[in-house]
């Protein structure tokens, strides 16, 4: 028994290192987002392929905030919206495979922020909401696509009982399927957006701009519990 | 204590990973309340809205000690949604001084108000 323990103190370790450490560099891993050094970020509407209806607002109001939060100018996203609805331009499907040199002249973005929401599905018995989404961020200089990473995130709205009995599994339970029913959605998108966006290199109001080529890149795809 | 040693050490590891600096600015209710009004736009949603930006505009906070990117713009663009199309104006001028990069698209704006009024 001891020695299964032994074992498993150190495989849970193992997991816990390889979870940070990866061999490339961000420097490498998004080398031409270092190049193109982008300032400015127009967002797009979100894309939904999921069949949560509202999964796009969830979204689409949670994504200036860590974008900005990294250094990047993000165009007004209000005002963006309007414009793009005058233009016609609200449907991001339309552009996503695109050139989006007009984005550039009419926005000033360097770069636009598209985001497809893969899946978005609750499961009440186990309290947790998983989200598979995608974000792909393209210059509108060149074209290219200066960071893409897709993760399936898991957000775990369980309620601890602190009790191990049956009555208090229940209980627990009980006040699991309560929460996850009025779980405040806004929040898994937040956290999504935070886990996924959080590789990005820095932009130019952030104290690590350019320097943050040394440190190690993510997975480019992954999977992630989040509470 | 090797037990205690242990848990010290993943604890540490863990954070390495997780722990950030302080971000760049002070949101307030900002996620929550441009949510709700972009999902249904009436007076209790776009007040509550208006609101939240005055704040961040009254106290700027965070890192930075500036006002967020676009918090300017978005609630300029609000007065003048509100036919308050001078002041709503000068916000949009406010976003330019502060954020020189979105001359090109603020200017276009200010272009298009100007036409309508």
């Amino acid at each position: 028994m001891r020695n299964t323990n032994k074992s498993l103190i150190a495989v849970a370790f193992i997991a816990l290192l390889s979870s940070c450490v990866t061999p490339v560099l961000k420097s490498v891993a998004y080398k031409k987002l270092y190049s193109e050094a982008p300032k400015t970020i127009l967002i797009m509407p979100p894309i939904n392929k999921s069949t949560n209806v509202e999964a796009k607002e969830y979204f689409h109001s949670t994504l200036s905030v860590p974008l900005a939060n990294q250094g990047y100018y993000v165009i007004p996203p209000f005002l963006s919206m309007e414009i793009l609805k005058k233009e016609s331009a609200y449907n991001s499907e339309l552009f996503v495979g695109n050139p989006l040199d007009k984005f550039g002249e009419i926005f000033g973005a360097d770069a636009v922020l598209f985001t497809t929401i893969h899946k978005w599905s609750k499961n009440a018995l186990l309290a947790d909401v998983t989200v598979d989404v995608e974000y792909t961020l393209k210059s509108t200089k060149t074209n290219n696509v200066l960071y893409t990473r897709r993760g399936t995130i898991i957000y775990d709205a369980s309620v601890n009982s602190g009790s191990n009995s049956a009555a208090g599994f229940a209980t627990s339970l009980i006040a699991s399927a309560i929460k996850t029913a009025a779980t405040d959605y806004t929040m898994v998108a937040r956290k999504c957006n935070v886990y996924t966006l959080s590789d990005l290199p820095t932009g130019k109001y952030h104290t690590k701009y350019k320097i943050d080529g040394k440190e190690n890149a993510g997975p480019k795809t992954f999977r992630a519990n989040v509470r | 204590m090797r037990k205690f040693l242990l848990i010290t050490t993943s604890t540490l590891l863990l954070a390495s990973c997780v722990a950030g600096p302080k971000p760049l600015y002070n949101w307030d209710k900002y996620e929550q309340v441009s949510y709700n009004y972009l999902k249904t736009k009436n007076d209790k949603t776009s007040k509550a809205l208006l609101e939240d930006y005055k704040k961040m505009m009254a106290k700027p906070n965070g890192s930075r000690k500036v006002v967020p990117p676009g918090i300017n713009a978005d609630y300029g663009f609000m007065l003048i949604q509100a036919g308050k199309s001078e002041e709503g104006r000068t916000f949009l001028e406010k976003e330019v001084k502060l954020y020189p990069e979105s001359k090109i698209f603020i200017d276009r704006i200010l272009l298009m108000t100007a036409e309508t009024k």
